[in-house]
């Protein structure tokens, strides 16, 4: 009977020796909500109810054309890939957090009989070493807690930053295969206009086969676009995970946002960087669960204490109570090894860090100057390029309108325009592409950078010979 | 409108060391004219008497007499002229204008020109013609130093021949004539009756023919351009800014032309047969001429013809190549005649929403309608007459006959007054049957279809 009160009053015990509770799903978000900068509601959605509700609210942001904030926040209530990300983590948590608590105790219960004798021995034990060292242990696995939350903060911002280019380079695919088709048009316009000079003995075949060859290449070009923008849709689709009645009512903006006024300054961007790094974060987590670890590992690693409470019961015998402890002789292994390990740990914990602080900076001087230039060449194009070919095609159409110019030329020169404009969105979508890159790399989060270095193709081409 | 200019930069005077000693007293006054309208005929105030001649879109040099030499004084200079209403030139001319203006002197005249350089570059001028001293021909670096920029020449001869001369830069000709430099020259006869083939005329008009190649949309010729010129002018200026050449019924007229552009000009008077009196060679043999309406004036050459004016009316003066009756026109556009334009009208405006059908029919669209054209460009064809629009450009005017005129007067009389019954009319009657030629069976022209070369019978 006394046996079995002591066992009850240890439970209480051993719940408060085993320390931190269980995460939830939501404290496993904390860092990333704080850390999103679009907003939007981050939740693992748990049950039916929850999932059916995530379901409205997606229908609800589809009804609208998807602005890239929409996206974002569709990305976080849908996306099955962001979901089992968070639901990764969470378990990552638990487990961590699992490793912060005692291991459980031993009982072992023999029963042995001699004849009509029998004996009944109970031990109880547990070791010494580590409940002594419960402090640090609890200490570890919230740094390591801590650390997979932060994992997980730059795992669902790359998701993020994932979604916003991928959003960009949609709308601007779908804008693109609109110019194109203009292209198409003017060079369809042409070639009509040259068949019908034929058929009335005005156009040779070769004047005829020159309009109708830049028809035929527009349709190539025009045909590639409108794949693009199938390709850059769907890829945005499977990013927000949606199913297909989802992705049918799926609608883009006409057009992508303008170009902010003016850029961001470099000092404004440098100093963002310093507050928010995720990465750089990380990498001092984990410096200091390794420096941590490397402490512990000093006296773990060199012997192993168990204490065990006794309790033995004979029969027509008075019950023998006493205690043994049971200690690892470090005859053969002394935990050189386990502290070496744990100190190269921590070396490579703090190069880590190192390493991170030069790759965080230059990355961002790099980012920096692509979204400039991104933002440069954007301007450039809207402000020079665009209105410079829209002048040589008014003054093409005065020429023409003095019969100085064919209208053949004249279409030549509305397909370079057009061409100009092709250029100018895929400079502005480079500029956002550039902008979302550069908000990855102030919160130290991997994404991809636009590509400034290759010359856009000028769709339309050059203006026909023979004119 | 003569004024006087001042000159440009800080060139100033500089040049007079270099004018002969007789002269550095002072030199005349510049006259300076940027009015493109025909200046009245300029009698001489002094010395002997002369019937002036009259020069179309232009004027005629004052002059000063002074120690029994009469003395012009010529400025070579960038100058604005005005090819026609809507179209300014940035040419090179003399004392304001292009050409520059008419010289007039008498045979036996002592002549002294100072011709001062206000071009950027080096000029010498040379009298086409003339009979004078070697050194006097302005032959740049063959006959004379280059009027090198800022200085003042003088060139001194006596007028010996009576005729048709005209003077132009011998000095980088090919640029300085591109730019607009030329000018006539006159020299009228001492003792009118006396010189063989020449009577006094009622009404003498005097023009350059010349050419410039100008970038629709820009001001300044393109002077390494050899053919391919797109305005032609009369003096530097172009249909519908040709003043006409307004002359009384009854009276003897007298045209004198010189060509200085790269190409000859057959210039065609309506109305009227003339003989070529003259060439910058001198008065023809009355006995060697023949009637002509149309006279080819080469290269480099001047023709003075004449006639009586004795058919009232509104006739055209024009060069009779029909490209040169035009203003800068795109001669690569494609022929458009027949060419249907529907739907395709519709997709290009789409793109081009100010797009135009022009061409489907023929060009007279052209001369009809007013539409926006390139900064400074004429239209390829245009002016307005009493019965519509004459559809003409480039070297094109007319020559007024009228009756009963003021002798001395030149003003536009308008639009000739038909008698009733005179002008081509619709014909409302039934018409008769058209003569068609042997062979041509149907009236409905067949299609025209290009055939091969086949042997040898397809060899023309
Ligand atoms: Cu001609």
């Amino acid at each position: 009977m006394r046996t079995r009160t002591k066992a009850l009053v240890l439970v209480p015990l051993v719940a408060v020796l085993a320390g931190c509770a269980t995460p939830g799903p939501q404290d496993a978000l904390v860092e990333a909500r704080r850390l999103a900068p679009q907003g939007g509601e981050l939740t693992l959605a748990t049950d039916e109810a929850a999932r059916r509700e995530r379901e409205s609210a997606v229908a609800r942001a589809l009804a609208e054309p998807l602005d890239a904030q929409g996206a974002w926040r569709v990305a976080l209530l849908n996306s099955p890939a962001l979901q089992a990300l968070i639901a990764q983590s969470w378990a990552a948590q638990a487990t961590v957090v699992q490793s912060g608590r005692l291991p459980n105790p031993r009982l072992a219960l023999e029963r042995l009989t001699r004849g009509d004798e029998t004996e009944i021995g109970r031990v109880l034990s547990f070791g010494l070493l580590e409940l002594l060292a419960l402090p640090w242990r609890a200490g570890q696995a919230e740094r390591a807690a801590e650390a997979a939350r932060l994992q997980l903060a730059a795992d669902v911002l790359r998701v993020g930053a994932q979604v916003r280019q991928q959003w960009v380079r949609a709308v601007a695919a779908q804008q693109l295969a609109q110019y194109h088709e203009q292209v198409r048009d003017a060079a369809q316009a042409s070639a009509e206009l040259a068949r019908r000079m034929q058929a009335v003995g005005n156009y040779s075949r070769l004047q005829r086969d020159r309009e109708q060859a830049f028809y035929a290449d527009a349709t190539a070009q025009l045909a590639r676009a409108r794949q693009a923008a199938v390709a850059e849709r769907e890829a945005l689709v499977r990013l927000l995970g949606l199913s297909p009645q989802q992705a049918s009512s799926l609608r883009l903006p006409d057009r992508l946002p303008d170009l902010p006024g003016e850029p961001r300054p470099a000092q404004q961007v440098a100093d963002a960087a310093k507050r928010e790094r995720v990465d750089l974060r990380l990498a001092q987590r984990r410096l200091a669960a390794a420096d941590a670890q490397r402490t512990l590992a000093r006296w773990t690693s060199l012997t192993d204490i168990e204490l065990g409470v006794v309790r033995n019961s004979e029969t027509h015998q008075p019950t023998q109570r006493g205690f043994e402890l049971e200690l690892t002789l470090p005859l053969f292994d002394a935990g050189q090894a386990r502290r070496a390990g744990a100190s190269a740990e921590a070396i490579a914990a703090l190069n880590q860090v190192h390493q991170v602080q030069i790759e965080a900076t230059s990355t961002l001087r790099e980012r920096y100057a692509a979204y400039r230039t991104a933002y440069d060449l954007a301007r450039h194009f809207r402000d020079e390029v665009v209105p410079l070919r829209q002048r040589i095609v008014d003054e093409m159409l005065l020429r023409y309108n003095g019969m100085l110019g064919s209208v053949f030329e004249l279409l030549a020169e509305s397909r370079t325009h057009i061409g100009s404009v092709i250029g100018a969105i895929e400079a502005q979508r480079d500029f956002w592409l550039a902008d979302a890159a550069l908000d990855a790399a102030i919160l130290g989060v991997p994404a991809e950078g636009a590509s400034l270095l290759t010359q856009a193709p000028a769709a339309g081409g050059a203006s026909p010979a023979g004119h | 409108m003569t004024t006087r200019r001042l000159f440009l930069g800080g060139a100033a005077l500089a040049g007079a060391a270099t004018v002969a000693r007789s002269a550095l007293a002072a030199l005349p006054e510049p006259a300076s004219r940027t009015d493109t309208n025909t200046a009245a005929p300029l009698a001489p105030a002094q010395g002997r008497p002369y019937r002036p001649v009259v020069t179309l879109n232009g004027w005629s040099l004052p002059f000063r007499l002074r120690n029994g030499w009469k003395e012009f004084h010529l400025v070579a200079e960038p100058v604005v002229r005005e090819l026609a209403p809507g179209m300014n030139a940035q040419l090179w001319g003399y004392n304001g204008s292009s050409p520059g203006p008419t010289i007039e002197v008498v045979e036996g005249d002592k002549v002294r020109i100072f011709v001062t350089n206000r071009l950027p570059e080096h000029h010498a001028v040379h009298w086409h013609g003339q009979r004078l001293p070697n050194g006097m021909d302005g032959v740049g670096g063959l006959t004379q130093p280059h009027i090198p920029p800022g200085k003042t020449f003088v060139y001194e001869f006596e007028a010996r021949r009576p005729g048709t001369f005209m003077y132009h830069p011998h000095a980088d000709e090919m640029v300085q004539m591109a730019m607009g430099m030329m000018g006539f020259w006159v020299t009228h006869p001492r003792e009118p009756r006396r010189v063989p083939g020449y009577v006094e005329c009622d009404r003498d008009f005097v023009f350059l023919l010349n050419a410039f190649d100008i970038e629709p949309g820009s001001a300044t010729p393109k002077v390494n351009t050899m053919l391919d010129f797109n305005l032609w002018c009369f003096n530097s200026r172009v249909f519908p800014g040709i003043d006409p050449l307004v002359v009384r019924r009854g009276d003897r007229v007298r045209i004198r032309i010189g060509n200085l552009t790269m190409t000859n000009h057959p210039i065609h008077l309506h109305g009227h047969e003339f003989v070529v009196a003259g060439t910058d060679g001198g008065w023809t043999n009355p006995a060697s001429r023949w009637p002509e309406v149309t006279v080819d004036v080469a290269v480099g050459q001047m023709r003075a013809v004449e006639f009586v004016a004795d058919e009232p009316g509104d006739w055209a003066l024009h060069c009779h190549k029909s490209h040169h009756t035009m203003n800068a026109m795109g001669h690569d556009v494609p022929t458009m005649i027949g060419v249907d334009h529907r739907e395709v009208v519709q997709r290009i405006q789409k793109l081009v929403p100010d797009y135009m059908v022009m061409g489907e029919r023929g060009m007279a669209d052209m001369g009809e309608m007013e539409m926006p054209l390139p900064d400074n460009t004429l239209p390829m064809m245009s002016g307005q007459g009493p019965f519509g629009p004459v559809e003409m450009g480039g070297m094109f005017t007319v020559l007024k006959v009228r009756e009963g005129l003021a002798r001395n007067d030149y003003r536009d009389p308008g639009p000739y007054a038909h008698p009733a019954g005179t002008v081509a009319r619709e014909w409302t009657d039934a018409a008769p049957e058209p003569q068609r030629a042997p062979g041509a069976a149907s009236a409905a022209p067949a299609p025209l279809r290009a055939r091969k070369p086949s042997g040898h019978n397809a060899h023309h």
